[in-house]
């Protein structure tokens, strides 16, 4: 038995010798997640959709245009009843139907896709930058920067956001760029406290010391060797709180703080359709950028969820079925949970 | 280079100049508690160590776990500030030095460390990692850099295509070896080994050793190898010191230790070094069976720190503070803090038995052959 097994290795190895190397080549930190993620199925849907939203909004114009509808174009004629009513899916061309003003559904979600990427993916990397600087300095020289640093996270986070937002964009009038800072300033202190416990187990690993022994700078040592093993932690927390600032933007234009009509938004395409009672009667132009809040919000969660699991096999969770785990991304959550399960999965 | 007594690893004798002087070295770390975190005891990790080190020597030091190997490389190294105490480095006072100034320094000190796993980043490629020495001290193309980590990495005996790897991808031996070039990029004249060898297998630890070995003929190295087994100390070094609880009992020569330890604990380490071959057992090899444990660094006893489980202790030992000091009879170097050093032949087994009230421990036991 051994003998043949040892016979089949030997033929391997004289078949093809590179892709053995290959196959050894190939064990780094990186690959070995991907192929971790790889096998997830629900992640790989999710980074699929995921993919799929990110060049529908690159391709925004060309699609509408494809479509034959303007996102703001008011289809009076066609796109409303007689009686004012908005057209049914399907009906006159509306893929998705149209809004009680006529205009095309579906354009407008293609749209506002921009607005919330633009809005979610921007605000997460400004709050990734400003945490992860702010958690380096925090967590790697501690004592008194350490404590001011804290407080002023906690006191952020103990901010009432939403108050707060109004009170800003009454000062400076509502634009994209603002929306974008004012959400990343509020959601950087979560990124900013994870740093900052991360690299205070980090600073004690025996390669600091190597490095300090090297003679390496204060900012050497954050930036090229503690940094490095942030990014696994920073990739799975951006994940998961992008869908927490799309949902904030959608919360803020819905309030009417954010993007402003007739710019097309997720929460602005809401906050319009919910005004009146005409959603009872048409509910299509309600319920499609409800879905599609929702599917983006779950796509993101579910992606963040299996790239936890990919970078950090340690906590493995392949035991849980797919269904709950779209159950578990379901559950309202303010802030994004942390990526270290303090929920003991067992 | 002349073959001591310590085997091919001496070179020194006929040098005058000390490369390193510890003068009385002190670290004590603070402990913090209570309400307000106020320190209110201290680890005292090092307590008034004093040795010295010429170039191409390889001092052992020796010791049970949490004796203060460890802290006292990193005081040697400038990686942790001394609580009180000097350390001379090729005559220059390193203990005074700000961090930048100790910068220069660090190009001729070097460190190896005990965990081939923990000291390298394991986000980090290897070739990256290795180039660290150039990057910090010297401005080279990065052709030039990556000449060189090759020539490093072919030089400690690994294969220099693998230079885009990461740890992962190595064996424990291999990332020790990794560790040493990164030590050695830079042409040290002293590199401290903190246990290098202790995580890794036998056979690879013979192989890290003669590396080791090679290494200071061909760069002229000074070592300071801390390590925990007594064997591979013996292999490797020409001079021993031997620590307990914060302090050096006995230091000198290391076979003149070997064969002639004065100190209890020095005697009873010796005693527990397995030996396989039943024909190399002398009669004097008698297992001494230390009682207790190590008590806490935090509240040393009195006097001599190894009185409550010294099997020759007596009423002195627990008051007076013995000096390390040449006892009678002993050549140049071999110091030992004891106020009843060991003579030779003496059955230090029995004694403890007959002692064992005074001390107040337990009973010993001793294991004959």
């Amino acid at each position: 038995m051994s003998a043949l097994r040892a016979d089949e290795l030997e033929i391997v190895e004289e078949k093809d010798p590179e892709l053995n190397e290959q196959q050894f080549e190939s064990r780094t930190p990186w690959r070995l997640a991907w192929r971790r993620l790889k096998k997830d199925r629900v992640a790989m849907v999710s980074l699929g959709f995921i993919v799929l939203l990110i060049l529908v909004s690159l391709f925004a114009p060309l699609l509408t245009a494809l479509i034959g509808h303007g996102p703001n174009t008011q289809y009076t004629t066609r796109g409303l009843s007689l009686s004012g009513i908005p057209v049914g899916p399907g009906h006159n061309g509306f893929l998705l139907g149209t809004d009680d003003q006529g205009r095309d559904v579906l354009s407008r979600i293609i749209y506002g896709s921009r607005i919330s990427l633009e809005v979610g993916i921007g605000a997460t990397f400004l709050a990734l930058l400003l945490g992860v600087v702010v958690g380096l300095f925090a967590g790697y020289y501690g004592g008194f920067l350490d404590s001011v640093l804290g407080r002023f996270m906690d006191i952020l986070l103990s901010f009432p956001i939403l108050l707060l937002a109004i009170a800003i964009v009454a000062r400076f009038g509502p634009s994209l760029g603002l929306l974008i800072v004012v959400i990343s300033l509020f959601s950087w202190p979560y990124i900013g406290r994870l740093v900052r416990g991360q690299v205070i187990s980090l600073r004690e690993r025996e390669f600091v010391e190597a490095a300090r022994a090297l003679g390496a700078s204060d900012l050497r040592i954050m930036f090229v060797e503690i940094a490095p093993n942030l990014v696994a932690l920073a990739v799975i927390y951006a994940t998961l709180l992008i869908p927490v600032n799309i949902v904030l933007e959608a919360t803020l234009s819905f309030l009417g703080l954010g993007v402003q009509p007739p710019t097309a938004s997720w929460g602005n395409m809401i906050a319009e359709a919910q005004t009146g009672d005409l959603f009872t009667v048409a509910w299509w132009f309600l319920v499609f950028p409800c879905v599609a809040l929702v599917l983006t919000t779950l796509a993101f969660n579910l992606l963040g969820d299996g790239l936890r699991d990919a970078l950090d096999p340690r906590y493995g969770r392949s035991h849980i079925s797919p269904a709950k785990r779209v159950r578990r991304a379901f559950r309202v959550r303010r802030t994004p949970p942390a990526p270290e399960p303090a929920e003991a999965k067992a | 280079m002349t073959v001591g007594p310590g085997g091919v690893f001496s070179r020194a004798e006929g040098t005058d100049e000390f490369l390193l002087e510890a003068d009385d070295v002190v670290k004590h770390f603070p402990v913090r508690g209570g309400a307000f975190g106020r320190s209110h005891a201290a680890v005292k990790a090092v307590d008034g160590v004093s040795f010295s080190l010429r170039a191409g020597e390889t001092l052992g030091l020796v010791g049970e776990s949490g004796c203060g190997k460890s802290t006292l490389a990193r005081l040697i190294t400038g990686l942790h500030p001394v609580t009180s105490g000097h350390v001379r480095f090729k005559g220059q006072d390193i203990t005074s030095l700000q961090r930048r100034q100790l910068r220069p320094l660090r190009r001729s000190m070097q460190m190896v460390f005990q965990d081939p796993y923990g000291s390298l980043n394991p986000r980090r490629r290897v070739g990256s990692i290795l180039s660290d020495p150039f990057s910090v001290h010297e401005h080279l193309s990065r052709a030039e850099v990556r000449r060189r980590v090759q020539e490093l990495m072919a030089r400690v005996g690994l294969s220099p295509e693998h230079y885009n790897r990461f740890p992962s991808e190595f064996s424990g031996g291999q990332r020790q070896r990794i560790g040493i070039a990164r030590a050695l990029a830079l042409r040290p004249s002293l590199i401290v080994c903190d246990e290098p060898v202790s995580a890794l297998d036998v056979s690879i630890q013979a192989q890290i050793l003669n590396l080791l070995e090679d290494l200071q003929a061909e760069f002229m190295l000074t070592y300071i190898f801390i390590a925990h087994d007594l064997s591979v100390v013996r292999h490797v070094s020409n001079r021993l010191a031997v620590m307990y609880l914060g302090k050096l009992v006995e230091t000198g020569p290391t076979e003149e230790i070997y064969l002639n330890s004065r100190h209890p604990y020095t005697a009873s380490l010796l005693s527990a070094v397995p030996v396989a071959d039943r024909a190399f057992r002398s009669e004097r090899r008698e297992r001494i069976i230390l009682t207790g444990d190590v008590p806490s660094p935090v509240d040393p006893p009195s006097g001599c720190r190894f009185h409550p489980r010294c099997p020759k202790a007596q009423a002195v030992c627990a008051v007076q503070e013995p000096a390390l000091e040449r006892k009678s009879g002993d050549p140049d170097g071999h110091l030992t803090a004891c106020h009843f050093p060991v003579v030779a032949g003496e059955a230090l087994a029995n004694a403890s038995r007959e002692t064992a009230g005074v001390t107040g421990s337990g009973p010993a036991e001793a294991v004959h052959p």
